[in-house]
């Protein structure tokens, strides 16, 4: 063998070797958190709302001495994945504090042992001023798992100045006067109705919000328990959806639209190209990022969503998200007091502020004086109960199932007996 | 020169070297040749430079395959443990389900079509590029640079161009030979196939072109001479001394054209996306499984649909090796079989 090539087996050989002990250190845990150190996942991006985080655990870790917080930010479609491995891992890997999702996710994380019963710590403030329905999608079998702070309402987001071009003079309050609407504007030549359908969840909530008037609250609940829709509600939400699709007040194409970035849903809306969008509270601040100037659409406003005529649930009951922390099972006894500081009127001021939602604290709500917020604030304080969004209330293999079967019913493919079964197959999957 | 090589001119040295010492003492007949062992340093040396590739082989192949199996057989939710045993249910419920079947349907066309569309298209265009034209270079490269592009990128710019007021209406509109075009590329069932197939074939026709291109750069130059002395056309040459010679690349390009159709995921799931994907008739059988595993957050019963994609894969590749890949694999992975 030439020099040459035993140099190149060495040097082989030496790379292999450490390409073996990498490969056995990659299997260590690199966790480093102890008793003092609390570890923080969550979905922020830089700007207002990780100054805010920063701020508030500053707070903290002044109030509780030689107590710091590790906040660890990663994209909101990375964070699922992330923490359920991570809580596979147990104390080990787990973060202390991290974003709930709220029903179905927090529903299996209570079974699998993994998140922390706040019951029993909950402040006095967290359990006075905190939005009462705020805390259905953060419990389970009537225990408490996670402090909201902020809801995020869904409703009709509109342009001011389409509905003045097409002579609307005052926004719908029920399915009639939008569809009436809807062909004042088709007469001007403008797309009524944005919906992102190519992701599917955009046509789904469509469904959601016949089901919130259709259905009564009882029902609603009770479907999360069985995942059956067996409730005669479900069929005439669909027949209700079904008769309103028929009107076509969508735009061109939108099979292949998304809900997000450009050429998307709340691009149309964005650039004036559509006047409405259904949709959550995430969508002013979308719509901001896609406009020529990526600031705020400076004529965009708020409506609830529409009442149904024989309905069995509220005609001003409202759908949402909310932004809610849990502490894992494995955090210290501490990290409770971390949820109680966020429920605080004074933080949850700041947190409106910085991330434009609509605070949980009902004494934040009375400092909201942005006129968009104020009206989706509104719309909360009117509803006599607030529902979480179909989908996470009864799990991400449903709300899969009902996003696909929807959108067969937009493109006249499926029909409303076929959201049913679709749904009840779901159900057995997992 | 090769190990076996070696070994055999060592052989013919001690041979040679034993008759010519007259001390010659044949082996018995049925004694194993008996290979001698490796030092030390040698298995140290396997060690290492395999150690890793094993390593990372063993971590990321095949224990996910064993847990995929295993994980198969619960309803789990991903949360804790898996710990509700359901038997075969998952697999039962795979084969209940008819969007299950749609995108088994819809990626066995695409393996077809592929291969129909592609396929000759490759063929004709390499011969076309094989000949000395003017400006073959920059043809070669146009040809070659969408295989390069990233499928997200690609996805990307297809997905913006095939809107219903996008690029490609605008431009058909602006021929005016078909008047105001205002096709659905994405959304309509009867034609987001063959926009897929559009796609497909402008991706990944480059690639196809250069393995044909190589496999013609093989065939000597010397049988199209005795051709044409034997007073055949330029066709008659293509048919008879081309196309037969280039059998071998034409199999070994469409394993791997039947293999990439059968794990499409990525240029569909961005044009289309997992919903309209469904509706418009693209789904594919990768793509039923990310729905139903991550999508969906129903880790056991996406365990099971993997396996299935496992076996149905492993199946086609199996078989097509066996019978379609023998003559061209003789000796190698085919021997013993």
């Amino acid at each position: 063998m030439s020099l040459i090539s035993r140099k190149v087996r060495r040097a082989a050989t030496a790379v292999g070797a450490v390409s073996l002990l990498l490969s056995a250190a990659a299997c260590s845990n690199n966790n480093s958190s102890d008793a003092h150190t609390l570890t923080m996942w969550t979905n922020v991006s830089p700007g207002p709302g990780l100054d805010y985080l920063n701020n508030t655990i500053k707070t903290f870790e002044s109030q509780h001495s030689g107590y710091t917080i590790k906040l660890k930010t990663m994209a909101d479609t990375d964070l699922d994945g992330a923490l359920q491995t991570a809580m596979q891992g147990g104390a080990s890997t787990a973060p202390d504090i991290y974003l709930q999702r709220g029903g179905g996710k927090l529903k299996a994380q209570v079974q699998a042992g993994q998140v922390a019963d706040i019951s029993g710590s909950l402040s006095a403030q967290a359990k006075q001023d905190i939005v009462a329905s705020s805390y259905g999608p953060e419990q389970v079998d009537g225990k408490t798992y996670a402090v909201p702070v902020a809801i995020q309402p869904g409703g009709f987001f509109y342009s001011k100045n389409l509905f003045k071009q097409a002579g609307i003079t005052s926004v719908p309050t029920t399915v009639a006067q939008l569809e009436a609407a809807d062909a004042k504007l088709k007469g001007k030549g403008i797309t009524p109705i944005a919906v992102g359908a190519k992701d599917g969840w955009p046509a789904a909530h469509w469904y959601y919000w016949f089901a919130l008037r259709d259905c009564s609250q009882g029902v609603l609940n009770s479907t999360a328990q069985s995942l059956k829709f067996t409730d005669a509600c479900w069929t005439k939400a669909g027949d209700d959806l079904k008769a309103f699709i028929a009107t076509n007040p969508w735009e061109k194409g939108y099979i292949g639209i998304g809900q997000q970035g450009a050429g998307s849903s709340a691009a149309l809306m964005a650039n004036h190209k559509a006047s409405m969008e259904l949709m959550g509270g995430w969508d002013p601040g979308v719509i901001a990022g896609l406009t020529p100037n990526k600031k705020p659409l400076p004529d965009l406003s708020f409506f609830p969503m529409v009442q149904v005529p024989g309905g069995k649930g509220s005609p001003t009951a409202t759908m949402g998200g909310v932004d809610a922390y849990s502490c894992s099972k494995w955090a210290p006894s501490v990290c409770t007091d971390f949820l109680n500081l966020l429920a605080t009127t004074a933080q949850q001021t700041a947190y409106s502020k910085a991330f434009q939602t609509v605070p949980a604290n009902t004494q934040s709500q009375k400092t909201v004086t942005d006129p968009l917020l104020k009206a989706e604030t509104a719309s909360v304080a009117k509803a006599p109960y607030v529902s979480f969004w179909l989908d996470s209330l009864y799990g991400q293999n449903v709300g899969t199932a009902l996003n696909t079967s929807v959108v067969n019913l937009f493109t006249g493919k499926g029909t409303v007996a076929d959201i049913i079964s679709t749904v009840n197959a779901a159900g057995a999957k997992g | 020169m090769s190990e076996s090589q070696v070994a055999l001119t060592q052989e013919s040295l001690d041979g040679a070297r034993g008759a010519g010492a007259g001390t010659h003492v044949p082996a018995p007949v049925s004694r194993k040749a008996r290979r001698p062992r490796a030092s030390w340093r040698e298995r140290l040396e396997i060690t290492l430079l395999a150690g890793p590739a094993i390593v990372v082989f063993v971590a990321f192949v095949i224990v996910p395959v064993v847990m995929a199996v295993y994980y198969g057989f619960y309803r789990w939710t991903g949360d804790g443990p898996p710990t509700d045993w359901v038997g075969l249910q998952n697999y039962k419920l795979i084969f209940q389900d008819p969007v299950f079947f749609s995108a088994v349907k819809h990626s066995f066309a695409i393996v077809g079509l592929s291969l129909v569309i592609q396929g000759p298209l490759a063929v004709g265009l390499a011969l076309l590029l094989n000949r000395k034209i003017r400006g073959r270079s920059i043809i070669r490269v146009l040809v070659f640079a969408p295989w390069v592009v990233s499928e997200v990128v690609a996805g990307m710019g297809w997905n913006e161009m095939l809107q219903a007021d996008g690029a490609l209406n605008h431009m058909l509109t602006g021929l005016h030979i078909f008047g105001t075009v205002s096709i659905d590329w994405i959304g309509d069932s009867h034609v987001a196939i063959w926009t897929l197939m559009m796609v497909l074939t402008w991706k990944y026709l480059g690639f196809a072109i250069i393995l044909m291109m190589a496999g013609l750069q093989n065939i000597p130059e010397e049988l199209f001479e005795a051709a044409r002395v034997d007073g055949a056309s330029y066709w008659q040459a293509q048919r008879y001394v081309t196309v037969p010679l280039l059998g071998p690349t034409i199999r070994i390009w469409a394993f791997l054209s039947i293999i990439g159709s059968l794990q499409l995921f990525d240029l569909v799931w961005v044009i289309w996306g997992s919903t309209s994907s469904q509706v418009a008739g693209t789904s594919t059988m990768a793509m039923y499984m990310r729905d139903n595993g991550l999508g969906s957050g129903t880790w056991g019963y996406g365990s099971a649909v993997a396996v299935v994609l496992f076996g149905i894969s492993l199946v086609v590749a199996v078989a097509y090796q066996r019978f379609v890949l023998r003559r061209d694999l003789s000796g190698a992975i085919t021997e013993g079989a």
